[in-house]
């Protein structure tokens, strides 16, 4: 085998009282696509973080071409060939591209030669085999785009390890396709990439070496031929996953409620229509970015649709702001929890009385904080949120307490219609199947639910009825008796389309 | 998050106590009651605002044109007064023009959502403008008999009018901070605005509410620095909103929003009129009381940043 | 030619409709005040600008890493006094040393504030709101209520002014114009051209890519106050020079007046974009409505701040409705 360019050797990093890695060991190989899989706070963005010099290590030994090393910041990083693409794109959206892929560089002379700059800009571009206007400003590029920008910057600083930190998360399909065949382009430079995705499809189809993170320790490194796709999943939860039960037949379901006809919002989403019934589970799958979420949102008066018609028990309604939505009966629960869910830095108490404060209110707009907080303190007990009371901050709870907190904070305002926004994700196995159970009770009362889930089995096991969106489209609406998850796929992914155009 | 503001308010509260401790063992007439109500008095204008501004800045905004505000309405005020309209009119005249000022910076920075930052400095200019507009470079004196006294003398019992009011908008908003539905949205929107648009909560109106309060608070303050001058000129309150949000900010509420308390402000007002109030019983001049002020301002946000740059790398250490 | 027209870049449409707004207002007062479009007027323009240049300049640059420098006007006071004090005792120093005192000086000052800032993580609003009234008092408490006098200067100073480097017609090209503009022409050739300073958008465009491209924020930032202060410095000087006269009150009030500037000037108060040209173009404006109200007969010149207030307004407003526009128009056609 090649000699390793970068090795990491028991590294143990902890932040206050936890164990972030312990005893971490690792070797990336020139010319090798490595993929990194675990479950979340299983330490990888820990182990990308001391990579990239933004954290150090609290003891063990990074080797570079077997050369003790220390890496300090994200320059020292730099000066050891070592970059990283995120979910999210780093890009200056007031500079050009040419700017942005050449920032970092320290050696090109005081003064800018702007069309030397466009010059090795274009030839970089090229060389990835993608199409784009080094003179564009970074603000007008698609997700896709500016990570494209961000590989070129790596390249340009002569990267010799590429981490890439779910890249496709938010991609589309044929995006999707393009950063696999610039990763395998890398590869066949000699860069050693550090593919991290939940995608387990896509790791099998691009990485040679799988290692498998859990809890901060290293549980396994094998060759990709080595490893089978339940074998992974066991490694990665720590035992064969109870595999959520699939539903085959729809449960019974009462009166219409909701009638969703032609709806659509101006170059958003367009052509969705559906029924959905008291006590009825619906659920929006498709990929991410598939404006699954921005149906939601019109729905619950965020952003509203521009035409098509929304009926609640058989009546027209128009539905503009939030309050609107809440008035009659309509919840959204976001996948959003940091930014759009909950006060991190407020104690749960007052996150779960938030929408439905009105309740709560005395004599001149007084707050009865004894009933706000037996509120509060009974939502802990039934959903069995893991905090000694409701005074804690809801910033310090787990990823799983804090999914159950919000929902709280929604079930509190008794809404006959519930949209649930990726309800378990970031959450662990054990509060998904929780929340699950949660979700099947509120139908089980004649709660309405839209259930809007990237994770397929968990659409499997919720659904009564399945709708699928591709690129802002609704594709097929089907009961959980018709569906299947290749079936979803090929949906989601336009493979039919393909397989109907050839 | 608790136990951190308690103990951010027990500082202050230690340090409160050092000021009057200290003023009162180098200045014997410290203590009396006439130089505490003096004390008050010289700030009125100032403190009756720093409430309303407690709100601003908890719900993540700031209004700079507070203290132009102050000057146009007392402007307003001398100029009404002087071409003949009574007083009683003129006052609640130029209290609409409060709700008017404040109603203007809501529009801006609720509905076209343009910093505060920006357009209350672009309105610390404009309202300071047209208060130099109304009165050029003269002054007004002569106001009703009255007018004076309440700004001046006592109003019931020892108390001027100025504090009286004070006491009573302290009770009313520490309530209505602390204790009312509203209060709550205001600390969740300056906790996260989006978290409180997505909970249906009416943001824009909440931070319109605020800005016509802190329009109309000031107004009122001005007219009472009207009365307690008995005159008024161009630059009226000119420079008052750097005391104001020093008060503010050192009283524990984060520039960033969501965090501070009504009695962690009351704190830090006892302990900058005592500062102020102790050095001037020591002659010191109000310029380097206005720079121990500046000081305390930088010191109240600079500590508890070190502060806790320190305590981060101990607990680095310590795991190392 | 129509690809480039295709090609022009937001900021370029910005600085075409402020020349074009600068036009109309210089038109507009020529068709009010009799004698309007003299050389006269030019200079005295001219030289005001001089005055108020080097700080927007310096003040573009803080705005553009998405801070606040409210303390200039303090620093441009601070560095008239001592200068003008220290002459008064010195004499015979060689003018240009003067000069880099007066910059050396203000770079202090900013210093101060980007240390505290950049370093301290204390928000530029409050570190300057603080350091505004700090140096104020510094310099109130130095001067014991002295005044520099132009007869305590030396004669250089005192003739600077009137210094003339080049005339046309009969406007002439003074010293302090010439100094203001070559600092202008400076910068704009550093910011556009030097590869160090295109990092100063990079941290105004997105501070956290920053990091992660491994750029030293703190370090952009705490240049940033330094050079702003330095420029207030020179600010300071050709206030001196101007003026002769200067009492502790020298520079209040010129913090609003270049952050006018800047803003009307197209620098986006977020942060991240803006040209010293547009900056140029701003402070000219700022200061011909400043200059001419003085002159015009209808309104009296103390609606000054009035109009200047609303001219930020408007200028921000505009920018928002402009940019959310375009970012409309932007999300339509993908």
């Amino acid at each position: 085998m090649v000699a390793p360019i970068l090795e990491f050797r028991n590294i143990f990093k902890s932040f206050a009282m936890t164990a972030a890695l312990s005893d971490m060991s690792l070797a990336v190989v020139p010319g090798e696509i490595h993929a990194i899989v675990g479950e979340n706070g299983a330490g990888k963005s820990t182990l990308i973080k001391i990579m990239t010099g933004v954290y150090q290590p609290d003891s063990g030994e990074i080797l570079h071409e077997g050369k003790p090393v220390t890496i300090r910041n994200t320059y020292g990083a730099q000066a050891l060939g070592v970059a990283a693409i995120y979910q999210e794109p780093m890009v200056f959206p007031d500079l050009d591209v040419a700017e942005n892929i050449f920032i970092s560089h320290r050696n090109l002379g005081a003064f800018m030669n702007w069309s030397k700059l466009y010059q090795s800009s274009d030839e970089l571009i090229a060389r990835l085999g993608v199409t784009l206007d080094v003179r564009r400003a970074a603000s007008g590029l698609t997700l896709a785009e500016q990570q494209t920008v961000e590989i070129a910057r790596a390249l340009s600083l002569n990267v010799k390890v590429l981490i890439m930190d779910e890249p496709t998360a938010s991609l589309s399909a044929h995006e999707v396709e393009r950063l696999l065949s610039i990763a395998k382009a890398l590869k066949a430079r000699s860069v050693a990439v550090l593919y991290i995705s939940h995608r387990l499809d896509e790791i099998f189809r691009i990485a040679d070496r799988v290692t498998v993170l859990r809890d901060g320790k290293h549980i396994s490194t094998k060759p990709i031929a080595d490893v089978t796709h339940d074998g992974m999943v066991k490694d990665m939860v720590g035992r064969a996953l109870d595999k959520f039960a699939t539903k085959t037949r729809a449960n019974e379901h009462g009166a219409l409620l909701l009638s969703v006809k032609n709806l659509a919002l101006d170059g958003v989403f367009r052509n969705v229509s559906f029924d959905l019934h008291k006590g009825e589970v619906l659920c929006f799958a498709g990929l991410i970015g598939s404006r699954r979420t921005d149906v939601g949102l019109a729905l619950f008066g965020i952003a509203p649709a521009t035409q098509g018609r929304i009926e609640l028990d058989g009546q027209s309604v128009t539905i503009s702001t939030p309050q609107q939505a809440m008035e009659r009966g309509i919840a959204y629960v976001s996948e959003d929890r940091r930014k759009l869910g909950l006060a991190m830095t407020l104690p749960i108490y007052a996150n779960i009385s938030l929408p439905s404060l009105k309740k709560f209110l005395r004599r001149l707009g007084i707050i009865d904080r004894s009933a706000e907080n037996a509120m509060a303190e009974s939502y802990r007990e039934r959903l069995s949120i893991r905090s000694p009371d409701v005074k804690i901050d809801v910033g310090k709870l787990s990823g799983g307490n804090q999914q159950k907190v919000m929902l709280a904070k929604w079930l509190e305002t008794k809404p006959r219609l519930l949209i649930f926004d990726e309800p378990t994700r970031g959450v662990d196995v054990g509060a998904k199947a929780e929340v699950h159970n949660i979700i099947r009770d509120l139908a089980k009362q004649g709660v309405a639910v839209l259930v809007i889930s990237s994770d397929l089995p968990e659409v499997m096991a919720l659904a009564d009825r399945v709708l699928v969106m591709r690129e802002g489209e609704q594709k097929g609406i089907f009961d959980i008796s018709d569906c299947s998850q290749e079936r979803v796929i090929a949906l989601a992914t336009g493979q039919d389309a393909e397989a109907s155009a050839a | 998050m608790l136990a951190k503001l308690k103990s951010w308010e027990g500082l202050l509260l230690l340090i409160l106590i050092v000021t009057v401790l200290v003023n009162a063992a180098i200045v014997p007439q410290f203590l009396t009651m006439q130089n505490q109500i003096n004390l008050f008095q010289l700030s009125i204008e100032k403190i009756i605002v720093a409430l309303a501004m407690t709100f601003i800045i908890i719900n993540a905004e700031i209004d700079l044109s507070v203290a132009s505000i102050m000057g146009l309405a007392a402007c307003t005020f001398g100029v009404l007064v002087e071409n003949g309209t009574p007083a009683g009119i003129a006052i609640m005249l130029c209290l609409i023009l409060g709700v008017l000022a404040g109603a203007f910076n809501a529009f801006w920075i609720a509905y076209v959502k343009i910093p505060s930052l920006v357009v209350t400095l672009a309105m610390l200019i404009m309202y300071r403008g047209i208060a130099r507009v109304l009165l050029e470079d003269r002054g007004i004196n002569g106001f009703p008999q009255w007018f004076g006294d309440l700004g001046q003398k006592a109003f019931l019992g020892p108390f001027p009018l100025g504090l009286f009011i004070f006491l009573v908008l302290l009770v009313v908003l520490g309530l209505v901070l602390h204790r009312t539905g509203f209060g709550r949205e205001v600390y969740v929107i300056g906790t996260s605005a989006e978290v409180a648009r997505f909970s249906g909560v009416r943001v824009a109106r909440v931070k319109t509410i605020l800005f016509i309060l802190s329009g109309v608070v000031s107004a009122l303050a001005g007219l009472l620095y009207a009365g307690r001058l008995a005159s008024v000129r161009g630059d009226a309150a000119s420079g008052f909103e750097l005391d104001i949000i020093t008060m503010v900010l050192l009283g524990g509420v984060s520039i960033f929003g969501g965090r501070g308390s009504i009695i962690g402000v009351l704190f830090s007002i006892l302990i900058v009129l005592n500062l102020r109030n102790g050095m001037a019983l020591m002659n010191i001049t109000g310029h380097i009381q206005t720079a121990v002020i500046g000081v305390l301002l930088i010191m109240s946000v600079l500590g508890p940043n070190l502060a806790e740059r320190t305590k981060s790398l101990g607990s680095g250490k310590a795991t190392a | 030619m129509i690809k480039s027209f295709r090609r022009l870049h937001p900021q370029t449409l910005r600085i075409l409709a402020l020349a074009i707004v600068l036009m109309l207002t210089i038109l507009f007062f020529a068709s009010q005040i009799d004698g309007y479009l003299s050389p006269r007027m030019i200079n005295r323009i001219a030289t005001s600008v001089a005055v108020i240049l080097p700080i927007a300049i310096g003040q573009a640059m803080v705005v553009m890493s998405r801070n606040i420098d409210l303390s200039v006007g303090s620093v441009v006071g601070i560095a008239a006094y001592l200068i003008g004090d220290y002459l008064g005792t010195h004499p015979d120093i060689h003018p240009l040393l003067v000069v880099v005192m007066a910059l050396g000086l203000g770079a202090f000052c900013g210093a101060i504030n980007g240390a505290l800032v950049a370093y301290g993580r204390v928000p530029s609003i409050i570190v300057t709101l603080g350091t505004l009234a700090l140096f104020r008092t510094y310099l109130v408490e130095y001067s014991g209520a002295r005044s520099i006098t132009t007869s305590a200067l030396p004669q250089w100073l005192v003739d600077l002014p009137q210094m003339t480097i080049f005339s046309i017609g009969s406007f002439d090209m003074r010293l302090t114009v010439a100094m203001s503009l070559v600092a202008a022409i400076v910068f704009w050739v550093a910011l556009s051209r030097l590869r160090v300073a295109r990092k100063l958008y990079a941290v105004g465009s997105n501070p956290d890519a920053a990091v992660v491209a491994g750029i030293n924020s703190s370090l952009v930032v705490f240049t940033s106050f330094v050079l702003s202060g330095m420029l207030a410095g020179l600010a300071g000087f050709i206030f001196l020079a101007k003026f002769g006269n200067i009492t502790v009150v020298a520079g209040l009030g010129f913090e609003l007046k270049s952050v006018a500037a800047v803003v009307v000037g197209g620098v986006n108060i977020f942060g991240g974009s803006g040209s010293i040209l547009g900056v140029v173009l701003g402070t000219v404006l700022v200061d011909t409505i400043d200059n001419s109200l003085t002159r015009w007969a209808i309104v009296s010149e103390f609606w000054r701040d009035a109009l200047l207030g609303m001219l930020i307004m408007i200028a921000v407003a505009t920018d928002t409705f402009m940019t959310r526009s375009f970012g409309r128009m932007k999300g339509k056609s993908e």
